[in-house]
């Protein structure tokens, strides 16, 4: 696999550890390069690019950023990915965009089988955000960068949990636990729901210690009666305890959401890990099937101005 | 095929593991396995051969009378002595197992341990000794393998470990190590379904006692260190099926009584009696296959590997065999 095959047309961006071009295949395919740059680190190839090409190698999904290709240039490592012109934040912020029901609906539901599909693969994503979910030109979501995404750990292995980005951490993430698993995306997952419902981020902590305050603070403060060992967690505090919402406050909180949607959001948001739905649970809601059904991707809203690729 | 889309939408683990780069890219037949690892030699004489005949008409435009009076002695034929293909799978597999001391040193995983034989295993499935010496590849293997199993070590640290190492000879192998796996990282190996088995075991066996399948279990795991990371099997097998052979070889009672029990009860169930009996010889012959080449693993004693050792150094680096030649004339020529 060499280089001849695509052509490098516009230089797009340039992250820390790699610089995105936009290109095109022989086959007159958009696609982005993402060139990796190597010899650039003490201690070689950069972890995140490793992780990156390592799981997208393994995944194929139709909600999945579709790796193309992998060639080197120059020692340099080069992963050629499909075209993704637009990514959720975007839309999100965008104020002049309506977002009808039917529309949340079927991002939600895009991120779910994309994420069910690295699940069932054992993989965690660790990183779920708006900024991470990308638009294809045809509407289609592609959950993309898995630069922190790890296999399932096993039973004796220490997982870090300096992980996902700080508004989309989920509790156990928070209190610094060693063990967890697919459900840490879920979370993300819920909390992209909610954002997209409001349109504005959901639970915006401006630091670590504040994230746990805003968390608890909207969702209640975890306890051992409906957490069970969540006091043995290494960064467990309950300096303020806050009664969990109830169903009128969620209600209000979310004023558009059927009570189908207000379900699904709690079960994803369950601060409990291990009570917290799954993504073949959460895909088989109720929900889904519920009134209205989900817009189809050609139809859904779209950025139609200043298009461009992510760079990470 | 139907047009049910729940039925249609079932996709088992089985459909997961045929889409893997584990299955797609490194999965052989035997004798697809064979023929890789004979051109893979081949290639590498051929190549060793053409830095040969370079060196060789170097020296002999430099030392020509030299060359005319000793043509018999200075014959390429003779001088060049390249690695056979029995000797390069021996030679690797004693390579290999340094990868075992130097993880142990290291005190990193089983996985990480696994991940860097593997690499080793397919980076010289298609590269030949007497192009890349296996010393620096092995480490660079083990480095690479640490950090994709999110075992992260610095390189100082790691250099400082081992004997004559520097930062430089693994890192620059580091992206030619990658490329030759071409770039598929993700191994799955058979402990994580041994352990599956395990706790399944204990499920369907309710009348064996559990200690008795804990026993089988740890020496199960032995069994998978000590035969199946060195050998084939993983280019050849399932890890689930590796991992049944493991118990099959450790404890083929309790293995025997879990696998009737598990495709009888399928019987009953699907109706499908002759699919369960099929299933269950076709399970019966991999795991024997797979325990038969597990066991074939070719070893070499250290002297035999000393030998071999040389050869590759002068396939590698034929000026040096030329010259040590040379020099070996001119003392002979020269007056006592």
């Amino acid at each position: 696999m060499t280089q001849r095959k695509y052509t490098k047309e516009k230089k797009v961006g340039e992250g820390t550890y790699a610089v995105v071009y936009l290109g095109k295949t022989e086959k007159s395919r958009q696609i982005a390069i993402k060139e990796i740059k190597t010899g650039l680190f003490k201690d070689g190839l950069d972890m995140s690019a490793i992780r990156e090409v390592k799981y997208l190698q393994e995944l194929r999904h139709e909600n999945v950023i579709e790796l193309i290709d992998v060639f080197s240039n120059d020692g340099n490592l080069n992963l050629v990915l499909e075209f993704l012109p637009a990514d959720l934040e975007v839309l999100i912020k965008d104020q002049s965009i309506i977002f009808k029901p039917g529309d949340i609906k079927s991002w939600l539901l895009m991120t779910l089988r994309g994420i069910h599909h690295c699940h069932r693969n054992f993989i965690i994503h660790r990183d779920l955000k708006p900024n991470n979910l990308l638009i294809s030109p045809d509407g289609y979501l592609k959950i993309a960068d898995f630069g922190l995404a790890r296999s399932l750990g096993n039973a004796n292995e220490d997982l870090s949990s300096n992980v996902v980005t700080r508004w989309y951490r989920s509790p156990e993430l928070l209190f610094g636990a060693k063990h967890y698993d697919t459900a840490v995306d879920i979370w993300s997952i819920g909390i992209i729901f909610a954002e997209l419902m409001l349109r504005t981020p959901y639970l915006p902590g401006q630091d670590d210690i504040n994230q746990l305050d805003v968390t608890f603070r909207a969702l209640g403060t975890p306890t051992e009666a409906n957490w069970p060992n969540v006091t043995a967690l290494p960064l467990y505090n309950a300096i303020n305890v806050y009664a969990p919402p109830s169903r009128q406050e969620l209600r209000n909180r979310f004023s558009a959401a059927t009570e189908k949607a207000l379900d699904l959001l709690i079960a994803m948001t369950v601060l409990d890990p291990s009570k917290r739905c799954n993504s073949t649970q959460a895909l088989m809601d109720d929900f889904f099937t519920e009134s209205p059904p989900p817009t189809r991707p050609e139809n859904l809203p779209s950025k139609n101005t200043n298009k461009k690729q992510k760079t990470e | 095929m139907t047009n049910d889309p729940v039925a249609r939408s079932n996709i088992t683990a089985d459909d997961l593991y045929r889409r893997s780069t584990q299955f797609r890219v490194w999965s052989y037949t035997k004798d697809k396995l064979v023929e890789t690892r004979e051109n893979t030699n081949e290639n590498g004489r051929a190549l060793a051969i053409k830095k040969f005949n370079i060196s060789f008409e170097t020296f002999k435009k430099d030392n020509s009378e030299i060359f005319e009076s000793h043509k018999e002695e200075l014959d390429p034929h003779t001088l060049i002595d390249l690695i056979t293909l029995d000797e390069e799978i021996k030679y690797l597999n004693f390579y290999a197992k340094n990868i075992l001391e130097a993880a142990k040193y290291f005190k990193m995983s089983t996985q990480v341990k696994s991940t860097a034989l593997s690499f080793f295993k397919k980076f010289y499935l298609l590269n030949s000794v007497m192009q890349y010496h296996p010393k620096n590849i092995l480490y660079t293997c083990l480095f690479l393998a640490a950090k994709s199993e999110n075992y992260f070590i610095s390189i100082e640290t790691f250099c400082k470990g081992l004997q004559k190492t520097e930062p430089k000879d693994i890192l620059d192998l580091e992206f030619t190590v990658l490329q030759s796996l071409k770039f598929t990282l993700l191994v799955h190996h058979p402990f994580r379904p041994l352990y599956g088995f395990f706790l399944d075991f204990q499920q369907v066996l309710s009348d064996i006692k559990i200690d008795e399948i804990g026993e089988l279990y740890d020496q199960a795991k032995n069994w998978l260190n000590n035969y199946a990371l060195l050998s084939d099997v993983s280019f050849l097998f399932t890890p689930p099926q590796i991992a049944l052979a493991a118990m099959y070889d450790t404890n083929p009672n309790i293995t025997n009584s879990y696998l009737s029990k598990k495709f009888k009860k399928l019987d009953t169930i699907k109706e499908g009696e002759v699919n369960g009996q099929t299933d269950y010889d076709l399970i019966f012959r991999t795991i024997e296959n797979c325990i038969e080449t597990a066991k074939q693993l070719i070893e070499s004693t250290r002297e035999e590997s000393t030998k071999i050792d040389r050869k590759c150094f002068f396939a590698i680096n034929p000026d040096k065999l030329i010259n040590k030649k040379l020099k070996k004339i001119k003392q002979g020529l020269q007056p006592q």
